[in-house]
């Protein structure tokens, strides 16, 4: 029962200082999912990571997480969850297979689990050479991968990953991600990340919520999102202005929304993918040639301009 | 499993832990050593001469400055416990355990038994240098492990002490700071003679309400006196006082960092 998924109704937090974090914010997230959190810096994802990983208490309202509430039954919650928050938790005198070891035993494993666990996991994040030398010695992207697996120790259900690549090169970035979707996709474990970069959430997300001074200011599936932004683009370019002329005015009967400048027209219109081939037969009959085509959607980082621009006007 | 072993295997852990790291990095605890027993060597060889003096009844000095040596040791030992909590709130693998099932009391609890047994082993190594300065304990191998228990005692007050201001501040400088009362503690007291030789009636008034000195007189009467109970006994109950008041002092402070904010 409700192990795997999490849910928060009306969750608020305000802190002692009166900073209002968190301002009523509901969603579900189910087993095997995964779901993003994307927002800036101080839109209060941490907070809400912090409360559903049972670091912080809720001011109001109902969090469950692996069915359990985090209010009334931390402890079977941290039977249930992974954390892998922005810094490490690392203590770096330890060797790699000592902390795994130590996690192990701490989750009530007997020595010998222990052992086995910790060298599945160093082979698992590509550390099982390094397993015998102190952490103070791996590098940043060593580090991170075995904290991760240091969180997955005791096979939880959830993982929770607040901001995981930051800081990371692009390569570490790309080893962390597949890890990340390997396990979601693979093991069936439900992740729940926040993070700001768009790129993240569309890659790793099946969900992603926009999150902006505490509050959900859109949410749904990557491709609904950018779908809500607007149509796609295609941009044709000419030989010269009076071919473009042409086509401009060529492609505007089949096309609402079109813009001619110099050799360049533009054309706005939903699922540009299936259009672009009716557009290009339409100008090859007028024997217009077309010199350069290029057929772009709309990627989140649009989507999160609008909704935060909107915010800001109200 | 239930709570208790679950208890004892998390302390065992976080036990085993710190006093890797302890092992690790010995320079967190051998130069406190160095200067406890360079304390014992340049005090007994330049001050002897004044055990002379009637007021210490023909005790040795080596007895007399013996117990200085091992307090100002077990400060050391017992102040590593805050520090490696501290440590471990800035690495963040505090946090980590925070997010485990494990038993609250075990996170303060692992460091501060750590800081314990390092404390007996550093007192042996004390006393097993008095011992080749020689040493005589008037009242024998039982005077050595009051001397042990006293020790143990002191330390406690002084892990309790360090546990709740590193708690507090969450601060490595601040930790490192709050150690510092070591020195009234060790030097306002009957430090390097008898109470009846100091002069200055401030330093005086300080003594007697310097806890530390019962410690010293108590670990003294063994020492030289052999089984006298009083100062033994006010030893022991002065000890215990403290302990109760740091130990409660920490314990808040622990409450409170484990407080979800």
């Amino acid at each position: 029962m409700g192990e795997g998924t999490i849910q928060i109704k009306d969750l608020v937090k305000v802190y002692k200082d009166g900073f209002t974090a968190v301002n009523g914010i509901s969603l579900k997230v189910d087993k095997g999912e995964c779901y993003a959190f994307l927002g800036p810096n101080g839109a209060g994802k941490s907070t809400a990571v912090k409360i559903l990983t049972t670091l912080s208490e809720p001011t109001s309202g109902i969090v469950q997480v692996g069915g359990f509430d985090v209010k009334t039954d931390p402890d079977k919650v941290r039977w249930e969850i992974g954390v892998v928050l922005q810094e490490t938790g690392l203590d770096k005198e330890l060797t790699g297979r000592e902390i795994l070891e130590y996690q192990a035993r701490l989750f009530h494993m007997t020595r010998r689990m222990a052992k086995e666990r910790a060298t599945h996991l160093l082979e698992m994040v590509g550390l099982e050479n390094e397993g015998k030398r102190q952490i103070k010695k791996y590098s940043g992207g060593m580090r991170r991968r075995l904290d991760l697996a240091v969180t997955l120790v005791h096979e939880p259900a959830i993982l929770f990953l607040d901001e995981p690549t930051t800081g990371l090169d692009p390569l570490n970035r790309k080893a962390m991600w597949n890890e990340i979707r390997r396990l979601n996709k693979e093991e069936g474990v439900t992740v729940f990340l926040t993070t700001q970069y768009l790129e993240e959430a569309d890659q790793l997300a099946d969900y992603i919520s926009i999150i902006n001074e505490g509050k959900i200011v859109a949410s749904g599936p990557p491709e609904e999102l950018k779908e809500s932004v607007g149509a796609d683009l295609i941009t044709f370019e000419f030989k010269n202005k009076e071919e473009a002329g042409k086509a401009a005015w060529l492609l505007g009967k089949s096309s609402k929304a079109d813009y001619q400048k110099g050799k360049i027209v533009t054309v706005s219109i939903q699922e540009a993918d299936r259009h672009v081939v009716q557009l290009l037969g339409a100008l090859s009959r007028e024997q217009i040639e077309v010199a350069r085509l290029d057929v772009t959607s709309p990627t989140l980082d649009d989507v999160f301009i609008r909704v935060t621009a909107e915010e800001e006007k109200e | 499993m239930n709570l208790v072993q679950a208890f004892m295997i998390h302390t065992w852990i976080l036990t085993k832990r710190s006093l890797i790291v302890l092992i690790r990095n010995p320079f967190t605890f051998i130069p406190n050593l160095f200067i406890s027993l360079f304390f014992l060597l340049v005090y007994t060889g330049g001050l002897s001469g004044i055990a002379q003096l009637p007021q210490f009844e023909g005790a040795d000095y080596l007895s007399f400055i013996l117990p200085v040596s091992i307090v100002s040791a077990a400060v050391g030992g017992a102040g590593g416990a805050g520090q490696s909590l501290v440590r471990d709130l800035e690495s963040g693998y505090f946090a980590r355990l925070l997010q485990t099932p494990v038993t609250r009391l075990a996170i303060v609890l692992g460091p501060t038994i750590a800081g314990m047994l390092q404390l007996i082993v550093q007192t042996l190594i004390i006393l097993g240098v008095a011992f080749l300065l020689g040493l005589k304990v008037e009242a024998g191998p039982g005077g050595v492990l009051v001397i042990l228990l006293l020790t143990v005692g002191w330390g406690l007050a002084f892990a309790g002490y360090s546990v709740a201001i590193a708690l507090k501040t969450k601060n490595a400088q601040a930790a490192q700071a709050g150690t510092l009362i070591f020195f009234p503690l060790i030097f306002l007291s009957t430090t390097f003679v008898p109470l009846e030789l100091i002069e200055a009636q401030w330093l005086r008034a300080a003594a007697i309400i310097n806890p530390t000195t019962y410690l010293f007189e108590s670990m003294r009467a063994v020492l030289i006196d052999g089984w006298v109970m009083g100062p033994i006994i006010s030893g022991f109950a002065v000890i215990g006082a403290v302990c109760a008041v740091t130990v409660a002092f920490s314990v808040r402070s622990a409450t409170r960092a484990f407080k979800r904010e």
